[in-house]
């Protein structure tokens, strides 16, 4: 079906703001971030915390406070998902789009038997008798590769490990059959040996089901190899979004290069040092007019403080918001001049061995 | 499971003892259990009698003042030390024999059958009115926090628990009993029926000023437990909001509200005393109140013995009601 009409995304945002009023002031969350993410793919969702990915994927599923002020259009299968939520419309979340929280120990609930988290769903949304829906989850856990499902039911969270919490999850998530799952952060607070498990699950049941994902991480290998596209994050903003290839090994902004780096890599050398990336992200609260990135960017120059580059291109293909992007000559333009000078316009000190395109 | 009543019996046995041998001291001490079953008799100088030191002023010849101060003596035990009365007092218990009445030597035990059926539905019914008020209005309270509705009931519930309760049980005995006569002004216990319906404004009384205390502990612990990622999970299920509260959000919340029915119960039995007065309950309230003031010491004993039995018992009910509210609990 996908084949014969890929026309229309699934899902569609554009220039999503979200702000909290604030006792210091207002935190400007999310400032103008627009993606699309079309049927049966993946799109990760990349940045530090405080980059507004969590913040745009509760937006997503009108999980905020009450008191945050969101503006934008949020789009699936051509309905506004936020008029949809202020309508109270039944069975639209988990049915249709639905998600998977970071940390398996608290998103289940600890009096609840973990077979009647599952089935609860079951019985709501598709009106299933209480043994019909059990059946349904001790099939679903077993889906979800949950060794002895039938046993699993009638325990209670608190009665499994965190990585089989974390199945127990994402089989809650996938009851309804949802079309679109978003993935925020699903295997960081777990081991590390479970993790690479969970996401091939995840992806696994991603395809073989048609489903669309936001897989929402702060690690960039984490979404190698399994997003379809990739959005990097930064302040509020999308900094640089392309599909998975291009943005691997063809980035052009500074920050997706500096994250790349500083993810240890299986061939480096053994205690090869990695490059953290300087500084710590801006407050959210006033933030200046400048690039958000310049005061720990090397390539940073004076015209980066004039103002927030814009996003470039259009909606879907590669786009990054910098002037003087990493791999072209503006940059490395950018690079030499900031060494020459021994510090970037920002006031980062820059020696020659650090970084860049060197 | 069977260590954990075990070791509850013994606290029951352990707490019966202190409780009972401090009423028995306090009341022996405190005053002459003589005089209170001879009168003014017990002044009399019976050893000096006795010696032929002090002029005997018995009036009937028949029955002398000093025998008679002897049988009484001999009869509750009161010619021995107060431990061997206690020890002989907990040995009677031990048979089911509570002691005698000073007021009108009917036995103890069959006083506290008479009344005691009358202050546990009062107490049950406040219980009830209580919970059933408190949980509505403490939902409907959290979940929609800080606007009018709740801090509308911030100032109701405050205003419940400063109100006295024999203010407001007559506040209410005159409007809905004498003005508008929706329920009996005057207690009518001869059939079931009849007794719960004159019961329901004591147990208002009694339990709206509950309400509003549980109502905060509900509503304060709502909100935390409105925070935890769980109730997000159930949001993005797509769960309706009051399907959520009460499914999801309320049991987790229900801790503070349990600690504080086990410990309220004294307070109820407090109020008990004051509301049964003004409703004219023939119950333990007004027994006991009526045995202090008479110092009519086995009787006393007796209730504060039941006190005590209800507290330790209650409070085993709501570790049970822990263990219950939270699975956690019960793989400790």
């Amino acid at each position: 079906m996908a084949d014969l009409a890929p026309s229309a995304p699934l899902l569609s945002v554009r220039d999503l703001h979200v702000q909290f009023p604030t006792e210091r002031g207002t935190v400007n969350a999310v400032n103008g971030v627009s993606f699309d993410l079309y049927e049966g793919k993946t799109l990760a969702i990349v940045g530090e915390s405080g980059s507004g990915k969590s913040v745009t994927a509760k937006t997503l599923m009108n999980l905020l406070p009450r008191t945050a002020q969101v503006s934008g259009e949020v789009t699936y299968d051509g309905r506004d998902v936020r008029a949809l939520a202020a309508e109270k419309v039944k069975h639209f979340f988990g049915v249709q789009m639905t998600m998977v929280f970071q940390d398996p120990m608290t998103s289940l609930n600890p009096v609840k038997k973990v077979g009647e988290q599952i089935a609860e769903t079951l019985r709501y949304h598709l009106g299933r008798s209480r043994s019909e829906a059990l059946e349904e989850a001790v099939e679903l856990l077993d889906v979800v590769g949950m060794p002895e499902p039938a046993r699993r039911v009638s325990q209670y969270p608190h009665e499994l490990s965190g990585g089989l919490r974390q199945r127990v999850v994402i089989a809650m998530a996938l009851a309804c059959q949802p079309r679109l799952l978003i993935a925020d952060e699903p295997t960081t607070a777990v081991d590390v040996t479970v993790q690479k498990h969970l996401l091939d699950l995840l992806d696994e049941l991603r395809r073989n089901r048609g489903m669309s994902m936001i897989l929402i991480t702060h690690d960039l290998g984490v979404a190698h190899g399994r997003a379809d596209d990739v959005a990097v994050m930064y302040a509020g903003r999308v900094v640089e979004t392309a599909d998975a290839r291009t943005l691997f090994f063809d980035m052009r902004h500074p920050y997706t290069e500096a994250l790349l780096r500083s993810i240890p890599r299986i061939d480096d050398p053994v205690h090869h040092r990695l490059d953290p990336i300087p500084g710590r992200p801006p407050e959210l609260i006033d933030p200046p007019d400048e690039c958000a990135f310049a005061p720990r960017c090397i390539y940073a120059q004076s015209d980066c403080l004039g103002g927030v580059p814009e996003l470039s291109g259009l909606v879907g293909l590669h786009r990054f918001a910098c002037l003087h992007p990493t791999g072209t000559e503006r940059g490395m333009a950018a690079m030499s001049s900031n060494r020459a000078a021994g510090a970037t316009a920002a006031g980062l000190p820059v020696t020659g061995s650090g970084g860049g395109s060197g | 499971m069977a260590r954990f009543v075990v070791r509850r019996v013994v606290l029951l046995v352990a707490v019966l003892f202190a409780v009972t041998f401090l009423g028995f001291s306090a009341m022996n001490l405190l005053g002459d259990p003589l005089v209170n079953v001879v009168g003014v008799l017990a002044e009399l100088d019976c050893e000096g009698i006795e010696a032929g030191l002090v002029e005997d002023t018995t009036v009937d010849a028949a029955s002398r003042d000093c025998d008679t101060v002897a049988a009484a003596k001999a009869q509750y035990h009161l010619d021995q030390p107060v431990p061997v009365r206690y020890v002989l007092w907990v040995g009677d218990l031990a048979t089911g024999d509570f002691g005698t009445s000073f007021q009108n030597d009917q036995p103890v035990s069959q006083v506290i059958r008479e009344k005691l059926p009358e202050t546990l539905i009062l107490l049950v019914m406040a219980q009830i009115v209580s919970l059933g008020v408190a949980i509505p209005w403490g939902v409907i309270a959290a979940y929609r926090a800080n606007r009018a509705f709740d801090r509308g009931s911030t100032v109701a519930s405050f205003g419940l628990l400063s109100v006295p309760n024999f203010a407001l049980g007559v506040v209410l005995l005159y409007l809905l009993a004498l003005r508008w006569q929706v329920f009996p002004s005057a207690y009518e216990g001869d059939n079931l029926g009849g007794l719960v319906f004159s019961m329901v404004l004591p147990a208002v009384t009694l339990g709206l000023p509950l309400a509003a205390s549980y109502q905060r502990l509900l509503r304060t612990d709502l909100i935390t437990t409105l925070q935890e990622d769980f109730v997000h999970m159930a949001r993005a299920k797509g769960l309706p909001p009051l399907r959520i509260m009460f499914r999801h959000a309320l049991r987790p919340s229900m801790f503070s509200v349990i600690t504080v029915f086990g410990v309220s119960t004294g307070a109820l039995i407090g109020g008990s005393l004051v509301v049964e007065q003004i409703f004219g309950i023939p119950g333990i309230g007004r027994e006991i109140v009526t045995a202090v003031v008479r110092d009519d010491f086995p009787v006393v004993l007796a209730i504060v013995m039941l006190v005590a039995c209800t507290f330790v018992v209650l409070n085993f009910v709501v570790d049970l009601l822990y263990s219950w509210l939270d699975p956690r609990v019960r793989a400790r």
